[in-house]
């Protein structure tokens, strides 16, 4: 019997649109790319080129500095300006701006590529470094200083091939299409930082790509665990998903590497094994470019920095005006007001809702204690306390109803039926606690 | 791209679920129920509920109107109030029953305490539990199959399958009748299986969580199987005791109200094991049949507590973490019952100074709030009493036709009948029969007799002749179909114009009935008694005694 976590919910998955249609390239490629700074959760990288400047694709054009990523040309061109541009963690920040020349020329200076037996600890960390790779599924962490940790500590590596978020289909064609090399480069990965176990862990909504993986498991007697569970939403979140494969609960306040496991997106590890075993750099990443609004919904592999407005041009433009754009699922994703913010690193979907689709009908209503927030948060609080201990200003019931061990995952606003934003007011708990101190 | 607007926080996407489609899915669960009451009741349940409906939405409506509040009857919690209430009447209440239930429910149990989502009792509950007090608007339970009129509805009793368990013995019910309903009870517990269609309805639309009414009716079940009386079968006596009464509408619809149950997982299937612990003990161990309405409502005020001792564990602390956390928690909890001194002062006169403007304002403020209070606790009572009263008055009234029903039968020639002063042993009440021009015609004698399963209790009118008038029987225990048999109206004329001591058989004789021959016996040694004692009251007038020799 399999273990499972408590909780979650099942949104409609609306995944049909996409899910068959393999990842294409761009029908019309950008003018001009945009590369921001800031990549990484852990802070910014430094220009290393000029304005005027010619690069080629694959050449690094920011240096990452302590733990910042490197970022590098997706496309060849030549760099227009580094200014501020909209950023889709929303606002402006600055950006390399790089002008299409059309031809895709290839970077002379990429290093060579790697034999699979030959992958060592400092050799993958250096490659990685080097590929400017971070977090694909959304947190957007350093990937090399997450396995520099990992190294010698984990003893499970777990490949998060879940997306639990609806819409979104980009992981399952990758997988689907790319199984061998991503079991390759997943059990490299776990060689190299001495893992005993690599789980790859994927949602009943994918079968067919499962039983690519199996299939392939099976000629290559590899040491990769297929681990195909329920669809359920939020499988994808770190601690969900050690606690389905392992059972171990990751301890309030700790990180995955606490129970021993490290976790990785399929997207990453599709990167890592791409610089270690092709020498690229990380230029391009697949996109799904769907939602009812989008005339011509599809998957999309797409250069890092194409502004999403591109992305809706060769997805056959809008359909209808969108109630509402997001980057990512429409669960955890970031609403958009400017188009012409770029694809970066961890944007794995570009998601067009119609005012249908989003249900956006009703006013917030008085709670009547059904207790569905309870029963669908994963990481076991109660948030209809929480709100209600706001509400009447009874913050010292805070400390022990943890606001702060909550992933806003959604999943208690989501299955309201008085609509009340309970993910807003637990993260306004949060706030309160750690900025007054109150325990 | 102006349209594109993001306000909100993540999720952007919603579940069609709202407060007011639960609502309307419990009303849509309670269709099967309903439309098998009107099978069994006919059209009168129909307006019954319509009237209870009606008057519950009515009264929240009036009541948020007056207090300027926002208009809540679009959330239908009022309709499924007035539904559940209606649902838990019996048949043939009267029409303003529901309307005092459904002001008690959604005036004071609901509203007062903040409305929807606020209220700590079942407002539908509450309202049936208050008028449960009333003795005689609740206990009337009509057989089902007889369609009711609309108006002028006469108190036909029939027994309930409760009130064979709480007797201790099986109700005379296959297993079909119990779950299609052909017993005795209110408009939602006639149909068990129609409860149940509903509350699986609402469990698969995930309205309600199944672990309340499992619980609930997991713990009866097990009770029952371990609790049995000695003569019957364990398994029959669990079903018997999970099909009968209330139980399944209150484990599906009363229980599982949201408001007023737990809202963490684990204090639910507490809540569902308490409210079976408690049912079973007020099934068994209280004078009333029935006890699922006050299980519901003793539990529903426990739930702040179930909902502290339930408190999902948090996620990442180890399992001797949570024991330790708990026995905090019960510290914490313990600690924080504390009687809070009530907020009231007297203080007309304070320092012993001349009133001035200051404590005449003071004064004033007292006295008006005083008398507020007053004015309330004033009105409560006058509406209690004049309630009571009005219901007394009717047991009266019912009582007196059945009297005189009664007078009718035992003695057609009297026209009244008065209590006498005489006592005769044997004799539960002796009543003098006077006719139009007050004469005394003859007594009525109440005797008992023992027949084939328990006492037959009998009124048997004697003329001054000492001749037998009739008989009824007013109460007895015999088996329905067998030992009836020898109370049909024409087994009892039998008796009319005897006199003397009957016998069983020979001169001066009432054959037994065939089938029936302990019963008959009884009854012709309840009208041997009779007979006796009326014989002794002629000719002494008072002091009688009567040896029982004769059977």
């Amino acid at each position: 019997m399999r273990r499972s976590f408590f909780g979650g919910v099942n949104p409609a998955p609306y995944k049909e649109s996409t899910r068959r249609k393999p990842i294409a390239r761009l029908e019309y490629a950008p003018e001009q790319v945009v590369l921001p700074l800031a990549m990484s959760s852990e802070g910014d990288s430094v220009p290393a080129v000029k304005p005027g400047d010619r690069v080629a694709v694959g050449q690094p054009v920011a240096a990452g500095v302590d733990l910042a990523v490197s970022t590098h040309a997706s496309i060849s061109g030549r760099v227009l300006a580094i200014e501020e541009r909209p950023h889709p963690w929303g606002g402006r920040s600055a950006a390399i701006v790089i002008e299409n020349d059309g031809q895709d020329t290839p970077w002379d200076g990429r290093p060579q590529p790697l034999d699979s037996t030959r992958v060592t600890l400092d050799l993958l960390l250096a490659r990685v470094r080097e590929a400017g790779i971070a977090g694909m599924g959304g947190a957007a962490y350093p990937t090399a200083e997450k396995l520099r940790r990992a190294a010698g500590k984990a003893d499970t590596l777990i490949i998060n091939a879940a997306e639990c978020e609806p819409y979104v289909t980009a992981d399952h064609r990758l997988l689907l299409e790319r199984s061998d090399k991503i079991l390759l480069g997943a059990q490299t990965i776990a060689r190299a930082i001495g893992a005993q176990r690599a789980v790859l862990v994927t949602e009943g909504d994918k079968l067919n790509a499962a039983e690519a993986v199996e299939r392939r498991l099976r000629k290559r007697s590899g040491k990769v665990e297929l681990c195909t569970v329920r669809t359920r939403y939020p499988l994808g979140a770190e601690k969900q998903i050690i606690q389905t494969v392992t059972g171990r609960e990751v301890p309030p306040g700790g990180a995955p590497l606490d129970v021993k496991c490290v976790v990785l997106n399929l997207a990453t590890v599709f990167a890592i094994q791409d610089a270690l075993f092709r020498g690229r750099a990380l230029t391009h990443r697949a996109v799904t470019v769907t939602g009812g609004a989008v005339a011509r919904p599809r998957n999309l592999w797409v250069p890092i920095g194409t502004p999403l407005s591109c992305l809706l041009q060769s997805a056959g433009g809008l359909r209808e005006t969108p109630c509402l754009v997001l980057t990512g699922g429409p669960m955890m994703g970031t609403p958009q007001h400017n188009l012409e913010a770029p694809v970066i690193k961890s944007t794995n979907a570009l998601v067009c809702l119609t005012a249908l689709e989003r249900r956006q009908q009703s006013q917030e209503t008085v709670c009547i204690r059904c207790g569905k927030c309870v029963t669908s948060c994963p990481m076991h609080l109660a948030p209809s306390f929480i709100s209600r201990a706001l509400r009447l200003n009874e913050l010292h019931r805070l400390p022990k109803l943890h606001p702060q061990d909550c992933i806003e995952c959604g999943c208690c606003s989501y299955i309201c039926p008085a609509r009340i934003p309970l993910l807003e007011r637990v993260r306004q708990a949060r706030e309160l606690l750690e900025k007054g101190g109150l325990d | 791209m102006d349209s594109i607007r993001s306000l909100r926080l993540p999720p952007q996407v919603g579940q069609p679920t709202t407060t007011r489609s639960m609502m309307s899915d419990v009303l849509v669960a309670l269709i099967p129920t309903l439309a098998m009451a009107v099978f069994f009741f006919g059209p009168r349940v129909l307006l019954l509920t319509a009237i209870s409906i009606g008057s519950s939405v009515l009264f929240e409506y009036a009541y948020r109107r007056f207090t300027h509040q926002s208009d809540t009857i679009r959330d239908l919690s009022a309709c499924v109030t007035g539904a559940l209430l209606a649902m838990s009447l019996p048949a043939n209440a009267a029409y303003w029953v529901p309307v005092l239930g459904s002001a008690f429910g959604i005036i004071i149990v609901k509203q007062f305490y903040g409305g929807l989502g606020k209220n700590f009792m079942n407002p539908a509950l509450a309202g049936r539990m208050l008028l449960a007090t009333f003795p005689i608007l609740m206990t009337n339970w009509t057989q089902p199959m007889d369609w009711l009129p609309l108006w002028g509805v006469d108190a036909v009793t029939s027994p309930t399958p409760l009130s064979y368990l709480h007797d201790g013995s099986l109700p005379p019910l296959s297993l079909g009748q119990m779950l299609l309903g052909q017993r005795g009870g209110c408009l939602g517990e006639v149909s068990a299986f129609m409860v149940l269609l509903g509350g699986c309805y609402l469990i698969l639309r995930r309205v309600i969580s199944p672990r309340i009414p499992l619980c609930y009716l997991g713990t009866m079940g097990v009770l029952a199987l371990i609790f049995h009386p000695q003569t019957v079968d364990p398994l029959q006596w669990a079903t018997a005791q999970l099909l009968s009464g209330g139980l399944l509408l209150g484990a599906f619809f009363l229980a599982t109200d949201p408001t007023t149950s737990p809202v963490t997982p684990r204090g639910q299937m507490m809540f569902g094991v308490g409210c079976g612990l408690l049912t079973m003990l007020l099934r068994t161990h209280s004078p009333y049949p029935e006890g699922v309405g006050w299980a519901i409502l003793t539990m529903n005020c426990c739930v702040w507590l179930l909902d502290r001792a339930g408190m999902p564990r948090r996620f990442g602390a180890g399992r001797f973490a949570v024991l330790r956390q708990w026995a905090q928690q019960a510290r914490e909890n313990v600690a924080e019952i504390h009687f809070v001194k009530p907020n009231i002062h007297f203080h007309f006169f304070q320092g012993g100074k001349m009133p001035g403007e200051e404590h005449l304002d003071q004064i004033r403020a007292q006295a008006k709030n005083l008398g507020h209070f007053g004015v309330v606790l004033v009105c409560a009572v006058l509406v209690i009493f004049g309630v009571h009263r009005f219901t007394d008055l009717d047991t009266a009234r019912a009582e007196a036709k059945y009297q005189q029903e009664l007078l009718a039968q035992v003695m057609p020639q009297a026209a009244f009948s008065s209590e006498t002063p005489y006592r005769a042993p044997g004799a539960l009440s002796i009543q003098a029969g006077y006719s139009q021009n007050n004469e005394l015609v003859g007594y009525c004698i109440e005797v008992q007799a023992q027949g084939f399963s328990g006492m037959v209790t009998m009124e048997v009118g004697v003329d001054l002749n000492g001749q037998v008038t009739g008989v009824a029987v007013t109460d007895h225990k015999e088996t329905i179909g067998v030992g009836t048999n020898a109370m049909t109206e024409e087994a009892l004329s039998r008796y009319i114009g005897k006199s003397g001591t009957i016998r069983l058989s020979g001169s001066n004789s009432v054959d037994a009935v065939a089938g029936a021959t302990a019963t008959s016996e009884a009854i012709t040694a309840g009208v041997n008694r009779a007979l006796a004692i009326v014989a002794s009251l002629n000719t002494e007038g008072g002091d009688v005694s009567y040896v029982d020799g004769e059977v």
